[in-house]
């Protein structure tokens, strides 16, 4: 188990989400300025590739929908990572009619990073901060979906038609 | 407007004279600066001066924007075009009934209003008629009040979509932590 805990947290194939303004701050990441792939993570096309979801910012309803979509065509072990006050609280869309305001009511979260927008330093930060807890097998919030299943479509269910929008989970 | 000419303005006198010769007393036209006139039209006036400004050489059409004067019970329509030649803007607005009232589409003359008139479609609940496609455009799953209107509650309708007490204060402190499943580490 130790050892496949590393080997997972030495390749990580993320999917960033890009929504929001923290698109913009990924590619630098990925390029040759901050150079995200010394740490084996690297950017990946489809969701049932990857092992990590970057929501970059805010989530409008209707994005919600697909990134929910996204999320539970992940293979397993899949980690989260939240850009930016938007996902934490809303951020500056606080009182906006469209924007949700915490991701972690609708899908788990394994790690945030703060600011408005977070740097690429931060974001790599955050890299080195999940590649940590998956080493020692801290990061399992995908459990927490799969447990508390109910409780996160009923929150979905608030803001959206889940029957209309749900994929069938194959746990 | 400084008089040693330092910034004539003929293309712009010249399009008042133009547009207050064609339409007379119907239309009220001002240039509010260099490369700006606004053409004050009412409703029934708004696309005969739409055409007339593209046959005069406005090409560009570059936005349909929507105003809601909620005190006075109106919508303002400002259809803003663009002339290369002349490098001028032309606003030409139009004020139409906050209820009931609706508005020719003006997509026959400048095809771009097409997205703009859906837009604002939705945003404010403005009709379009003879627009063939009005609907669902950039919100989904909408019911309700358009949320552009000056009269949508927006912290009203975000308490109760997102189940919150007081906006105010609860998203800002989060007192009660969202709730941490068995499978959790912390
Ligand atoms: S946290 Fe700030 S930078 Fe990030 S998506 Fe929200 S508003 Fe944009």
């Amino acid at each position: 188990m130790k050892l496949f805990n590393f080997s997972q947290s030495r390749s990580l194939w993320m999917m960033h989400f890009c929504t929001g303004c923290g698109a913009m701050e990924m590619p630098p990441t990925m390029t040759s300025r901050f150079d995200m792939e010394r740490f084996g993570i690297i950017p990946m096309a489809t969701p049932r590739q990857s092992d990590l979801l970057l929501i970059t910012g805010y989530l409008t309803i209707k994005t919600l929908k697909r990134v929910v979509r996204a999320y539970e065509q992940m293979p397993t072990p899949r980690y989260v990572l939240g850009f930016g006050s938007c996902t934490i609280n809303g951020g500056m869309y606080w009182d906006s009619y469209n924007v949700i305001k915490k991701l972690e009511l609708y899908i788990p979260v394994d790690i945030y990073i703060n600011g408005c927008m977070p740097r690429p330093e931060a974001i790599i930060d955050a890299f080195l901060k999940l590649r940590e807890m998956i080493a020692k097998g801290e990061a399992n919030a995908w459990k927490k979906y799969i447990e508390n299943y109910e409780w996160y479509k009923k929150n979905q269910s608030e803001v959206f038609d889940v029957e209309k929008w749900s994929i069938k989970n194959e746990k | 407007m400084l008089k040693n000419g330092v910034l004539k303005m003929k293309n712009e006198e010249q399009i008042k004279k133009d547009i207050e010769t064609t339409f007379g007393e119907l239309v009220k036209v001002h240039i509010k600066r260099r490369h700006r006139i606004k053409v004050d039209a009412p409703k029934n006036m708004t696309l005969p001066i739409l055409a007339y400004l593209k046959q005069r050489g406005f090409h560009q059409f570059t936005l349909l924007t929507c105003v809601d004067w909620i005190k006075k019970g109106m919508f303002e329509l400002v259809y803003n075009l663009y002339s290369l030649d002349y490098n001028v803007h032309v606003l030409v607005s139009t004020h139409i009934n906050r209820e009931n009232e609706s508005m020719p589409t003006a997509i026959n003359i400048y095809e771009m209003a097409f997205d703009y008139e859906r837009e604002i479609h939705e945003m404010f609940g403005v009709e379009f008629e003879g627009h063939p496609r009005l609907g669902e455009f950039l919100l989904e799953d909408w019911k309700g009040m358009p949320p552009m209107r000056k009269d949508f509650d927006t912290r009203a309708y975000v308490e109760e979509k997102f189940n919150v007490k007081d906006l105010t204060k609860e998203l800002f402190t989060r007192k009660e932590q969202p709730y941490r499943g068995p499978g959790s580490n912390g």
